[in-house]
């Protein structure tokens, strides 16, 4: 037996104005799970405490709270001292129990066909990787466009996909999918993170989806002028200025020993848009000892493209960049834009391999920078974060820099072609961002995505900068200090 | 407590486990249907967490004969033979009602339904999604929203309502009383009323049944005059965890020795030459599960106190794809089964007893049908890994399509009942006793006494314990609470039945063993019948024995 302090969120709404935070001291049993705490708690100290359960071994999908702000099912997760158990964010019924029904009855069903339609292997084998659903509902309690549109969430979706790949159903999935919010997900991967099956519902049900969309002429007219425009310049967005692979020369040697060599894909929107981030991001790496070589007929990723279902030239784009950075013998691929990272890991198949600007300096350790007066805060980019799995490391070389202030970690709303396609949707996830950033009291907000610092920038009175931008900055002020010494 | 509200249908279902929606799915094909659960449909009950598979003759190579006679063997021939006929005969049947419906079975190469081994049958007749196939048929079942097409309009769902007694007219029940979540009395009218509210293992401490496996239904039928059978064959499941603690009794599918695993006791042997060379641990469910505890007994299991269960001498691609739950479930609790040995113990799973049920369903009572665990009769001393699943569907159809038949009645409402009810609910709010101490008393109680292996003076000791909790005064904290105390009252009657069964059975067969009791026949000539306990009589049939 141990004895455990945690803190649980009460409420009800028949005698509370707001919820309420109590803590007790319970005894379990070594190896308990948080079900075990709450029904501990429940026996022998308050009998009123409600929470719902039902087969305590992971499969019913009833008992799903937030434990410390993660979703988790309470019959698998193991009980720590001092945790802090909440309801999923969903409608609260009373204490922990939410109401499920209303969401669970938006999944839809499938409708025979009239005549009777045998599936084949290869359809079951297609359609379990999304039948292993439990419907606990902890993707909808994480789900940015749930919040603030009428989307009816990831797991409504991986059921259209299981129903598309059905050949006994008769329903018109897609139109349905549309209707229901299908290009309202910012593919911010908040869902599949949480998922305790780890269904990875915006790869193998949004995009698929999305791409059945694109074959049924309902692709968003702003995403069908970028996949227009990529197929035209191999670019995502126009040029309007001299872009960043016509400044820089085909290397770039660092300032002093190389401790690596790197081919660098830029992308879009670091070469056409935010050129000055990548310009600083050249000068952190060249004071570190990265060599960089930049090969310039790299064209876009492809990702604006993958993530709203235009799969058309996608194999074109994959083709060109792969050749790019082979012809060149190039083993190591530096991303710098999250989506294009994520892309590059998870959609291409590389002879090479690719790795993030923030895995690689962490890698090989950065020189100091001068340690800024400034307080900062630090929006994780979802498809750096989630995607790629990075966010310890720009973190401790923000650390090295100015003082960081935590934030919770939501999509700013400007990933999954939302920002060109759902403009309004946008707006409210980046409002909710500028509330988040006001709250920390930080004077500065870094990030690691050129369309997290973009969009960002719109909602929020304080300056977004680059963590490249930030770390240079710290160089200049150590080399300006030791000038004056 | 507010004003009573009161609702009227045709059919009203009580249980939205597999055979309960199977039930509404059907009766709301006749009229007006009620599904009342005490859960989120889906969500409760036993078939949601059923892992290993759903038994039907589907190939030319299998028979009918050969399902019912396995079956019969199985439960050392206390079977009700017409049920078990009726449970081989349709259970291909209403497999293709779910895979027409879009459930996802494994198939084979070829594209038919695949089929796993299971013990105690002849033919791998075993059907399986995975190892949560029991998950796959509610999800099938409960076509949201509206679950049964082109009938949606005719079923209501009440979700997360909790029965507390059937209503009565003279000798007919017509409906049910309930609460609702904030414990509140419903008033529920029915011409006819169907009892699926599943098994009632949670009575033992160690068990692999959901938080619904209470014994609700056994207790409403009992109080309310029906008879019920068998009460004493309740089946210990082989394979439960046993560690940590909290998790033990958690099921360790059958499906995993039907995929190969093997059972080995602390010197890495596997004992089940000794019990049954031919069947091995595909034995059926009685001899496996006595087969563990006496290794356990004698000393030779681990130091957890169990045996172990090996499945790492199989491919990982099978283990990761034939036992996805299991995987996953061990590996949260440290273990990962592709490379470490399970540890196991028996666990209680399945009440072979319930109701006296008729082909029709039909209980001992006019306007009461029964289906599913909550029915006796199909499995007879024993039940065959997956026959469950088969039987929520067999019987769930035949419960629905025979209540749904009946006719529409005049009903009147007992108003003295329902005072009674009111009396009842008001003393839990002036309650002394925290029902939890209650339920823990008797769980160890019913494990201790009335587990695998059973005697007069244990049973007699474990009813003495079962009468005195009975009357203590249980507390409810808040109107919520109402229906915990109504469940822990159901709890303690549901095992003193059992215990009864128990002793009127003065032999040992399947899943019943009287160590108290010397062995005078074989299962096949025994001198007795169903045990039978109501509210006016109980006792033990008895037949002709050929000499």
């Amino acid at each position: 037996m141990k004895e455990l302090t945690v803190t649980i969120r009460r409420f009800d709404p028949e005698t509370d104005k707001e919820p309420r935070y109590v803590t007790y001291r319970v005894k379990v049993n070594d190896g308990a799970r948080v079900l075990n705490v709450l029904h501990a708690i429940h026996d022998s100290i308050d009998p009123t405490l409600s929470y719902r359960y039902s087969c305590a071994s992971g499969q019913c999908g009833s008992c799903a709270v937030r434990v410390n702000g993660e979703p988790v099912l309470a019959c698998m997760e193991e009980a720590k001292d001092n945790m802090k158990i909440e309801p999923l964010n969903l409608d609260v019924k009373k204490d922990l129990v939410t109401d499920l029904v209303p969401r669970l009855e938006q999944i839809a069903s499938l409708i025979p066909k009239t005549e009777t339609v045998m599936p084949k292997k290869a359809d079951i084998d297609a359609m379990k990787p999304l039948k292993d659903c439990i419907e606990c509902l902890c993707c909808v309690s994480v789900c940015p466009a749930v919040d603030v549109t009428k989307f009816v969430g990831p797991t409504a979706m991986r059921q259209q996909m299981r129903l598309v790949l059905d050949p006994r159903d008769s329903g018109d999935r897609i139109s349905d999918a549309v209707r229901d919010g299908l290009f309202t997900c910012t593919t911010c991967q908040a869902c599949w993170k949480v998922c305790p099956k780890e269904i990875q519902t915006p790869a193998k049900a949004i995009e698929k989806l999305r791409a059945h969309a694109n074959r049924r002429g309902f692709t968003l007219p702003r995403h069908k002028e970028v996949a227009a425009m990529v197929q035209e310049t191999g670019r995502s967005i126009p040029r309007t200025s001299e872009s960043f692979l016509e400044k820089v020369p085909d290397v770039i040697e660092p300032d002093g020993p190389v401790k690596a060599t790197v081919g660098l894909f830029i992308g879009c929107v670091y070469n056409l848009r935010q050129q000055q981030s990548a310009l600083d991001a050249m000068e952190v790496l060249k004071r570190n000892g990265i060599r960089v070589i930049i090969p310039k007929e790299q064209v876009c990723c492809g990702s604006p493209l993958i993530r709203t279902g235009q799969l058309g030239y996608i194999d074109e784009l994959k083709r060109r960049n792969i050749e790019t950075f082979t012809s060149r013998k190039i083993d190591t691929v530096l991303t710098m834009c999250a989506g294009c990272g994520s892309t590059l890991k998870h959609d291409y198949e590389t002879p090479f391999t690719v790795i993030d600007i923030n895995e690689l300096l962490t890698k090989y350790g950065i020189e100091p920078p001068a340690k800024l007066p400034i307080k900062a805060t630090y929006h994780d980019p979802c498809h750096l974060m989630r995607g790629q799995g990075v966010k310890d490391e720009p973190r401790q070389l923000i650390r090295q820099v100015v003082d960081l202030v935590e934030m919770p970690a939501i999509c700013c709303g400007s990933g999954g072609g939302v920002r060109s396609g759902m403009p309004d949707e946008a707006a409210a996830l980046g409002k909710k961002r500028g509330e988040e950033i006001k709250k920390t009291g930080a004077e500065i907000v870094i990030t690691s995505c050129p369309f997290c610092e973009f969009h960002i920038a719109g909602h929020t009175d304080k300056p977004v900068k680059n963590i490249m931008t930030v770390l240079l900055e710290g160089y200049r002020e150590k080399d300006r200090k030791n000038a004056e010494n | 407590m507010r004003a009573d509200e009161v609702t009227d249908c045709h059919v009203l279902v009580i249980g939205s486990g597999g055979a309960g929606v199977r039930a509404a799915i059907e009766a709301s094909q006749y009229g007006e249907t009620v599904l009342i659960s005490k859960t989120i449909v889906g969500k409760g009950g036993c078939t949601t967490m059923a892992e290993g598979g759903y038994n039907a003759v589907l190939r030319d190579v299998d028979t009918c004969g050969g399902h019912l006679e396995d079956t019969m063997k199985g439960g050392a021939f206390l079977n009700d033979p017409q049920l078990a006929d009726i449970l081989a005969r349709e259970a291909p049947l209403r497999m293709g009602d779910l895979v027409k419906w879009g459930a996802v079975f494994d198939f084979t190469d070829t594209d038919e339904v695949a089929q796993r081994p299971f013990g105690g049958q002849r033919f791998p007749r075993t059907c399986y999604a995975g190892d949560r196939t029991g998950h796959e048929m509610m999800m099938t079942l409960v076509d949201r929203p509206s679950f049964v097409m082109e009938h949606a309009k005719n079923v209501t769902v009440l979700q997360e309502y909790t029965v507390i007694d059937l209503l009565k007219d003279g000798d007919s029940v017509i409906g049910a009383l309930a609460l609702d979540e904030k414990g509140n009395i419903v008033v529920m009218k029915a011409d006819s009323t169907v009892l699926a509210t599943g098994g009632g293992t949670r009575v033992y401490d160690i068990s692999t049944n959901s938080s619904s496996g209470t014994g609700d239904g056994y207790a409403m039928g009992y109080r309310t005059g029906a008879e019920l059978i068998d009460m004493e064959m309740v089946q210990f499941h082989p394979t439960g965890a046993i560690i940590p603690y909290d998790a033990r009794g958690r099921l360790v599918t059958e499906a995993v020795r039907g995929e190969g695993g093997v059972l080995k006791n602390v010197y890495g042997e596997r004992f089940m030459k000794t019990y049954d060379p031919a069947r091995m641990e595909l034995s059926t469910r009685d001899v496996v599960a006595r087969a563990i505890a006496a290794e356990i007994q004698k000393g030779r299991g681990t130091k957890n106190g169990g045996v172990y269960l090996d499945v790492t001498h199989l491919s990982r691609e099978q283990i990761e794809t034939r036992l996805p739950v299991m995987l996953e479930q061990f590996l949260k609790f440290g273990v990962d089964i592709r490379t470490t040995p399970m540890e196991v113990a028996p666990t209680a799973h399945h009440i072979m007893g319930g109701l006296r049920i008729t082909p029709e369903c039909r209980t001992t009572l006019p306007g009461l049908f029964a289906c599913g665990e909550v029915s006796g009769g199909v499995h007879g001393a024993n039940r065959l890994g997956g026959n469950a699943l088969a039987e929520t569907q067999v019987f769930g159809k035949r419960a629905g399509e025979a209540a749904g038949k009946a006719p529409v009645r005049k009903k009147s409402v007992d108003e003295r009942q329902v005072d009674a009810c009111r009396k009842r609910l008001n003393a839990f709010l002036s309650g002394s006793t925290n029902p939890a101490q209650v339920r823990t008393k008797l769980q160890l109680a019913m494990w201790e006494g009335a587990g695998i292996f059973r005697t007069a003076v244990a049973l007699e000791e474990t009813l003495h314990t079962i009468r005195h909790l009975q009357t203590m005064n249980l507390k409810a904290a808040s109107a919520q609470n109402l229906a915990e105390c109504c469940i822990v009252q159901n709890m303690c009657l549901t095992a003193s039945l059992i215990c009864r069964s128990a002793l009127l059975r003065t032999e040992s067969r399947g899943a019943h063993v009287r160590t108290d009791v010397a062995k005078t026949h074989e299962p096949e000539n025994s001198p007795f019948g169903h045990t039978f306990v109501s509210l006016t009589r109980e006792g033990i049939e008895t037949k002709e024995v050929k000499a």
